[in-house]
This record gives structure tokens, sequence and C-alpha cells, in this order.
């Protein structure tokens, strides 16, 4: 009867995306001169949340049938304009510093707007 | 999502290894007049645990360059032989400073990454703070 807002769901969905993001950011800059290794990304999280977050089964009780609440993002080696230097490393730092970017972009927005709804709800409640 | 680090214990490692990888640059180059010095390397190797890769990265077993040393002409030299020459080190110090900087620029990401994701959390606990 009282769900949790879809907003909420959303934004700590995005938040957790963000952090698994820049687990994987700080870990492909920590090898950033390891021989062989390959540079790894998360999927958008757009892409990833329309395909086991939104799209999953709903349930309305503990005891149905439920897809796993917070899947983990398949982790994919980073594809497209790779430039690999000659010890087979793929890691470029400038494009990891925009991936962190865009990281902090994402939690920042998910914090901003999961405390923005929290305040929305108590305003509603008559507090502030 | 369950991780056995840290993303802060990643970016802590990466800086380590950079420091560590530095210090034997520094070695070398203190070192590029010393006769019969071999430059010294390390490679980076990944940490593996419970066999996974966690992430981490570590510097591996020092390994000596075995390119042949530099023939100089000195025959005042004590370590002169008879033709006048004597083996000096194998330090080219243009290599080193590049090897210098392409650190400090790994070790500075590193340390950007490990400031981003304390900042994170740090958001994240602002919320329980209202």
């Amino acid at each position: 009867m009282f769900g949790k807002p879809e907003v909420l769901t959303l934004a700590s969905a995005l938040a957790g995306h963000a952090a698994a993001r820049q687990m994987i950011v700080a870990r492909n800059v920590a090898n950033a001169d390891t021989p062989g290794y390959r540079a790894s990304d998360l999927p958008d999280f757009s892409k990833a949340y329309r395909e086991n977050g939104a799209a999953g089964l709903r349930h309305t009780r503990v005891g149905h049938l439920h897809a796993d609440p917070s899947p983990p993002f398949s982790v994919a080696e980073r594809s497209g304009k790779g430039h690999v230097s000659p010890n087979g490393n793929s890691v470029s730092l400038e494009t990891e510093m925009v991936k962190a970017a865009e990281t902090r972009r994402d939690h920042d927005m998910a914090l901003a707007v999961y405390g923005k709804s929290i305040s929305i709800l108590r305003a509603s409640l008559g507090r502030v | 999502m369950i991780e056995s680090v840290s993303p802060l214990s990643v970016s802590a490692s990466g800086m380590e290894a950079q420091a560590a990888r530095l210090r034997h640059v520094s070695e070398n180059i203190a070192n590029a007049d010393t006769p019969g010095y071999h430059r010294k390397t390390i490679a980076f190797d990944a940490v593996i645990e419970r066999g996974e890769a966690t992430g981490q990265v570590r510097a591996g077993a020092v390994e000596l360059d075995d390119r042949a040393l530099t023939r100089i002409f000195d025959p005042g030299h004590p370590l002169a032989d008879l033709d006048g020459y004597y083996d000096g080190s194998n330090v080219d110090l243009v290599v080193e400073i590049a090897d210098a900087r392409e650190a400090q620029r790994s070790y500075e990401a590193n340390l950007r990454m490990f400031d981003q994701a304390r900042q994170m959390s740090q958001s994240l606990l602002e919320l329980l703070r209202r």
C-alpha cells in the first residue's frame, strides 16, 4: 500500500550506478601502466536501468516472484576508439577523466534529486 | 554490488605503485655516474586475491636493465683499463626524466580519483545530516 516512490528508487539506482562506475574508473586509472590491462566500463545508466530496472518484474508483496532489486551492472571491456600501447594496455587517462566527471555529475544529480524529493515529502507532511 | 575493496583503496594502491616507480627513477638518476651501475626497472602487476583480480595494482619485482654499459674514455680514472676506458652506468637521463613525468601524471590521476571517491561518499553522508 505504501510503496516507495518511483523517483526515490530511480535516484538511488542512479547513485548506485555512479558508485559502481567510480569503482571501474578508479580501477582503470590505477592500472594505467599495468602491462596487458584492458580498460573496462559499465553501460550507460539509461540502458542498464531499462534492461533490468524498470522492465523487471513488479511485485506488491514480499512473497511474489520478483527480480533482484539491485542487479549488478555488467562490466564490459571498453569498446570503440581505443589506442593500445605497445605493452598491451588500453587505458587512456584523458578518457578516464571524462568518465570520472560524468560519474561525478550523475552522482551529484542523483543525490540532489533524492534530497529534494525527501524534502518535498516532508513538506507535504507539514514539516520543514 | 558488494566489492571486496573500495575505490579508495584501489586509487591508493595506484599511488603507492607510482611512488615506488618514482623512487626507482630517482635512484637511477642519482647513480647516473656510478661506474658499473645497471638501471633498475619495475613492472606493475594486478593484485590477485582468491583467484580474482581486485583491481588494485602493485609494483612488481625490481629488474636490472641489461643494456650494455657505456664505455667512457678517461685514462686517469682508477678503473680505466689498458686502453683508457672504463664502464660507466647504462642510465639514460632523458629516459629517466620521461619516466618520472609519466609516473607523476599517473600519480596525479590516481589522486584525483581518490579525492573524487572521497567527495562522493562525503556528499552521500550529507544526506543523513539534514
